[in-house]
């Protein structure tokens, strides 16, 4: 027997590694080790008053902080039955796409990008590939600017609270984040270029279920409430409330991060589950842009996901342009947030982060405080899927040289983007006894 | 003159300081040309892990053996250790309650299994080792950051404000979210450096950079007393970055 044993995954976010143990040519198991430790967050939360949670629970991710603070504050607005404003929730999918733009730059340039051209890392690469390097950073910059202006600041944003801002940004910030956007759309073709230029990895096939947050009218990260599972013209639909028969997660061993399968198969979460499940935005210029990547949906290969963030990065900017020329047209009203009133009940939000799907549920006692908080993240829901993926990658790989094999690996693992901060964060799996979802008026705003 | 080595490493935490770091798209460049990187995992696959490091960054808490394991080694090897953002200066929100059951709390979050888990109660980097700087903020601001790394690379201290947020949010003229609205607002006890970020945008201070030095937590306890506040909840709030028995 032989083992191939990556310690410490390296340009991710977080702890984590990879372990494979072989009989011969036949792999016997594969583990995606996380070893983050837990913080236990969620435990700690409880008899926390509804204004300390959404600041606390940011701090699961920094990456994806400003998904976990609008998630969480959605999820306390549903179980005390606030509505926000129309321009709130404008503002708060204009963060998220923001937090996108970086996530994903900061992936496809600085960590993924030195896999296909062989360097160790961006700075590296940056000194003979400066273009790229510095096209990265711009684009990343951006992401970041429109979370600074939104959301107060990149990291744990501040601005955000229950009910809507501490202020709205000004009309002259607008303009210039307009500008920014408009020079990154032409920046689109030079993206692509890159992108399409790359190598193949045409190491793992595998058939791959994928979920993702269903918007059939409209392109949205931050609204909706089903969740759409898919593969192989197989499709199901669960209703946000339904969120735990997505995540009937199991603790294992090798892992501070519980697995989620869906009807006993893995799933895939994240940039290209969401354009698997919502085909209908590839038009324009994203379908031209997908011919050129050579990207075919539903995809069999998870390295494909680089491509789809490519396409998602294009994608962003036109929404985001989209919110912003609106929020000029209508004016930006001096809103202050709706006053909060608690009350005991359940509420829970699924939003799109951007590695996929991240699901906040809180009860709150009468007090408003939190009796239970229930986070389920991307990579969480990930990572059964990435343990697939990985097992894959070894069965396909013909050389059975370590070096070649250990490389795949990494890119592979690397592909889903993990968020191994995130991944460690869990849950209780039921409801306590008494409480039934809060219902209000309108049904599809519970979510 | 050979350029300086440094490492930047992340214990158990968000990244959040990395990425801070990482987010210093104008600078990175010139930065990485003034000294060499070592070791920077969130960032490169290249890491060195041996070998002497003249400035270590390091960010997050000590909660399992292997951050223990991996602090100790890092102090080793390097000559400055600059403790990087709140978790690592106060042992930041993991550490808000611990001395919780930390067994019980595993169980009920993982089960049996989570008995197993390499899992110890949050600190922060001076309860294990020896801190030569630290630079505090959820997450730090990316300006303390480089003006660090200026002044180190000249040999002198890093310095931030000794004083509290309130004085940062009077010199913006903004209305006392404590006094004049009546809400629990952290400034009075939190050290400054961020510019009154949060009262700037009516929103107030969570105490997010952790205390400020000789604070006067009890006075302001006695504040929020007064306005009604039930004494125990706000402590408890006033804790959320940095547990009261952590001082520096």
């Amino acid at each position: 027997m032989s083992t191939i044993v990556i310690e410490h995954l390296a340009r991710v976010e977080g702890h984590g590694g990879i372990t494979v143990e072989l009989e011969g040519d036949a792999v016997t198991s594969v583990h995606f080790d996380v070893f983050e430790g837990a913080r236990l967050l969620e435990p700690l939360l409880r008899g926390k008053r509804y204004d300390e949670v959404a600041p606390i629970l940011s701090r699961i991710c920094s990456i994806c902080s400003t998904a976990h603070t609008l998630t969480s504050l959605k999820a306390t607005e549903n179980a005390f039955g606030i509505h926000v404003s129309p321009q709130t929730e404008l503002l708060r999918e204009l963060m998220f796409r923001g937090e996108s733009i970086e996530s994903h730059a900061l992936h496809l340039f600085l960590l993924a990008l030195p896999d296909y051209l062989n360097y160790p890392s961006a700075i590296a690469m940056a000194a003979d590939k400066p273009a790229a390097a510095l096209l990265g950073l711009r684009i990343k910059k951006l992401g970041n600017t429109i979370q600074e202006v939104i959301g107060g600041r990149a990291i744990h944003p501040v601005n955000a609270v229950l009910g809507g801002f501490g202020k709205v940004p000004s009309y002259d910030n607008l303009i210039a984040l307009r500008s920014g956007l408009m020079q990154a759309m032409s920046d689109c073709d030079t993206v692509i270029d890159l992108i399409a230029s790359l190598p193949a990895t045409d190491f793992c096939h595998s058939d791959t279920w994928f979920a993702a947050l269903r918007s059939p009218n409209l392109d949205c990260y931050y609204a909706g409430d089903e969740v759409m599972v898919v593969s192989n013209g197989n499709r199901a639909i669960v209703h946000a409330a339904d969120y735990r028969s997505l995540t009937n997660e199991k603790a294992v061993a090798h892992s501070h991060a519980k697995h989620s399968t869906f009807r006993g198969s893995p799933f895939m979460v994240g940039s290209l589950a969401r354009l698997t499940v919502n085909p209908r935005r590839l038009t324009g210029k994203l379908a031209v842009a997908m011919k050129r990547l050579k990207l075919q949906l539903p995809a069999d290969n998870p390295m494909d996901n680089n491509k789809a963030q490519a396409l998602e990065l294009i994608n962003d900017f036109e929404r985001a342009l989209e919110i912003i020329e609106q929020l000029l047209r209508d004016g930006v009203k001096d809103e202050r947030a709706i006053p909060v009133h608690p009350r005991a009940g359940i509420g829970a939000a699924i939003t799109e982060a951007p590695r996929g799907l991240l699901i906040h549920s809180y009860t709150y006692d009468e007090e408003g405080r939190i009796a239970n908080a229930d986070v389920i993240t991307p990579t969480a829901l990930n990572a059964a899927s990435i343990e697939l993926h990985l097992r894959r990658t070894v069965e396909q790989c013909a050389e059975r040289e370590e070096a070649v094999i250990t490389k795949r690996l990494q890119m592979v693992a690397r592909a889903y983007d993990p968020c191994i901060s995130c991944s460690v964060h869990l849950v209780r799996p039921c409801a306590p006894v008494g409480l039934s979802y809060t219902r209000t008026e309108n049904p599809t705003k519970r979510f | 003159m050979s350029k300086p080595r440094v490492g930047i490493f992340g214990l158990t935490g968000c990244a959040g300081d990395q990425l801070v770091i990482l987010n210093c798209e104008d600078q990175l460049l010139d930065l990485v040309a003034l000294i060499e990187i070592r070791d920077f995992l969130m960032a490169s696959s290249d890491g060195q892990p041996d070998g002497a490091l003249d400035i270590a960054f390091v960010e997050g808490a000590v909660l399992t053996m292997r951050d223990a394991d991996t602090l100790r080694a890092i102090r080793k090897r390097s000559q400055i250790l600059v403790a990087l953002g709140t978790c690592a200066v106060w042992g930041g929100v993991a550490a808000m309650d611990r001395g919780a059951d930390r067994g019980k709390l595993l169980e009920e979050v993982y089960g049996e299994r989570g008995l197993e888990y390499d899992s110890c109660a949050a600190q922060a980097l001076h309860e294990m080792v020896k801190v030569d700087f630290n630079i505090t903020g959820c997450p730090i601001e990316k300006e303390h950051f480089l003006s660090a790394v200026a002044v180190l690379l000249n040999g002198d201290p890093p310095l931030y404000p000794q004083y509290p947020v309130c004085t940062e949010c009077r010199m913006r003229e903004n209305n006392c979210l404590l006094i004049e609205r009546g809400e629990i607002c952290c400034g009075p006890i939190t050290a400054a450096g961020c510019d009154a970020r949060c009262p700037n945008l009516r929103i107030p201070c969570i105490g997010c950079r952790g205390p400020v030095a000789d604070g006067n937590a009890e006075s302001v306890l006695a504040l929020f007393e007064a306005k009604g506040f039930d004494r125990r909840r706000v402590a408890a709030r006033l804790r959320t970055f940095a547990p009261q028995e952590v001082a520096q």
